[in-house]
């Protein structure tokens, strides 16, 4: 009960129903804001229809000069890789955005004096991600079906590991990216959209990084996301699936789930210490 | 007052880049009480209620609310606490029976439509349940934000400047509000204002905060006859001048106390 007498459900129930009500209030603030649409169909469909035709193209003039097979295992690489490039991609905008949405509607202050703790919140604006991330990638799987054979589902089970792992990074650069707007204001809002397309070509997610130029493929080594495309071309490419690159895939995005949320966590410190609330006010 | 003590600020201290914002500030509200922070421009008051919100983190010192310290059990005390300001805007593209659900969930009510619905018929706003909370006039804001602190019944409402650019009979309205909810309810109120005829018909208790530290505590009539003025208005005039002298505050402030003084003479 409050002090005059509402009823007031469990402390576990009123955790489950604070994350539904931050996933509710995201979408149904993506419902009514139809420009947020192309995020999550436009672009991805562009970039499916663009990767794929790219494909379609260079296996068609490799088959003009008898090396067809190869190129065909491109096409399909630069297609798997739009795939799940995309369930990294729009869970890192969609939780980021998320919160952001709070700092453009001044609706921090509001949240900080609720109980609602930081990860209920996070935990909600994290549901809300994946469903849109669902969406999503839905569009761009019926793309790349319908318009260049490619279907997802061929990598067979190792592609829901795959996805969760996928997943998990997206969410963990995200952690980072809030927090830096914590700490830094408006000012750091462009690595939103800017912080993964440094992590893209590193991760090899249209090809292995052995291409990439060498004083770049330790860097590259070192990003869990590069072994988990190496996993996907495997899986791609009908092979078994890689358990080493899957283990050290799954051991990196651990420590940088770990690390995301560390940072996190020193970030908001540093928000309250500093009373940076105040820009939002 | 006897009732038990609610918030419970010690020396509290917070330093910016620009200087010290609140400097050893002692605050005290008990059951029921309705006390105002009160202040010239950057005197401490936000920083000291967003200290006693578990929002900002004091450098030193103690926040108890409801007898839990903050900020480390600021969850478990919030639930108990209401908060509104007369500057936050309603988010974007939510409907206002939406927005309050919302918190009503945030709150961990077990009825949150039950709760809604009542709030909206005691705030007389149930016609902007289904209106979209950023077309709403200022005064329509005002009162939705006062239905979404006060939803979960909290024994503790604080309030940043909830009358702020309110025609008068909105903040009438506000004031009426707020009075009857006291009485009925037994809530406690603490709210920083600048309108100190308002604060003086709304509160039986005022802190004035001057360069961040306390410069009296006590009803109206007390701090008037403290610093030899007839009203309120007079203290904050007053305070407000001696920060002049220390050239501790702005052109924008220093124009604002100016055309006061004119428009009450």
């Amino acid at each position: 009960m409050t002090a005059t007498g509402l009823a007031l459900r469990t402390p576990r129930a009123a955790s489950a129903h604070r994350v539904l009500a931050v996933a509710r209030r995201h979408w149904l603030l993506l419902l009514r804001s139809p420009h947020r649409f192309f995020d999550v169909f436009v672009w991805p469909v562009v970039d499916t229809l663009l990767y794929g035709s790219i494909g379609l193209f260079a296996a068609d003039a490799a088959a003009a000069a008898g090396a067809g097979g190869e190129v065909t295992a491109v096409m399909v690489f630069l297609l798997s890789g739009t795939v799940l490039w995309h369930l990294v991609h729009q869970t890192q905008i969609s939780l980021a955005t998320g919160f952001l949405e709070e700092t453009w509607s001044r609706n921090v202050m509001g949240l900080l004096t609720t109980p609602t703790r930081g990860w209920e919140y996070l935990a909600g604006v994290g549901a809300f991600a994946l469903l849109r991330t669902a969406l999503s990638t839905a569009a761009v799987a019926a793309l790349a079906l319908a318009a260049y054979a490619f279907d997802v589902t061929d990598l067979g089970l190792g592609l829901l590991p795959l996805a969760a792992l996928l997943l998990t990074c997206g969410w963990s650069v995200a952690l980072v990216v809030v927090g830096l707007v914590l700490r830094y204001g408006s000012g750091a809002e462009a690595l939103v959209w800017g912080a993964l397309s440094v992590v893209m070509p590193l991760s090899g997610v249209f090809y292995p990084v052995s291409t990439l130029p060498a004083p770049l493929r330790p860097v590259a080594e070192l990003l869990p996301t590069t072994h988990l495309f190496a996993v996907g071309r495997e899986l791609a490419a009908g092979r078994a699936m890689p358990w080493g690159e899957l283990l050290w895939a799954t051991t990196g995005t651990a420590v940088l789930l770990a690390a995301g949320i560390l940072f996190l966590g020193r970030m908001t410190a540093v928000f309250r210490r500093r009373g940076l609330v105040t820009r939002y006010s | 007052m006897t009732g038990a003590p609610l918030l419970t600020a010690r020396a509290l201290v917070k330093e910016f880049r620009r200087g010290r914002a609140v400097d050893r500030v002692d605050l005290l509200v008990r059951e029921g009480e309705r006390v105002a922070l009160l202040g010239p421009n950057g005197a401490g008051k936000t920083t000291t209620l967003l200290m006693c919100l578990g929002v900002i983190e004091q450098d030193s010192g103690s926040v108890e609310l409801f007898g839990h310290p903050l900020p480390a059990r600021r969850a478990a005390a919030m639930a108990r606490v209401g908060f509104a300001a007369g500057y936050l805007p309603l988010p974007d593209r939510l409907r206002v029976h939406e927005y309050l659900r919302m918190y009503a969930d945030l709150y961990g009510l077990r009825y949150p439509g039950r709760a809604v619905r009542e709030v909206l018929e005691q705030w007389r706003i149930e016609h902007l349940a289904q209106s979209i909370g950023t077309e709403l006039s200022s005064g329509q804001r005002t009162l939705v934000g006062l239905a979404k602190a006060v939803l979960h019944r909290p024994g503790l409402l604080v309030l940043d400047e909830p009358t702020a650019a309110l025609d008068p009979d909105v903040a009438l309205r506000v004031r009426d509000g707020l009075l009857g909810l006291c009485e009925r309810e037994g809530t406690a109120l603490l709210v920083t204002s600048h309108d100190m005829a308002e604060v003086a018909k709304l509160c039986e208790r005022v802190v004035f905060l001057s360069a961040g530290r306390v410069s009296a505590d006590g009803s109206p009539a007390e701090v008037a006859k403290r610093f030899d003025r007839a009203d309120l208005e007079g203290v904050f005039l007053h305070l407000a001048a001696e920060r002049d002298r220390s050239g501790d505050r702005t052109r924008d402030d220093r124009d604002r106390d100016r055309n006061r003084e004119e428009t009450l003479a």
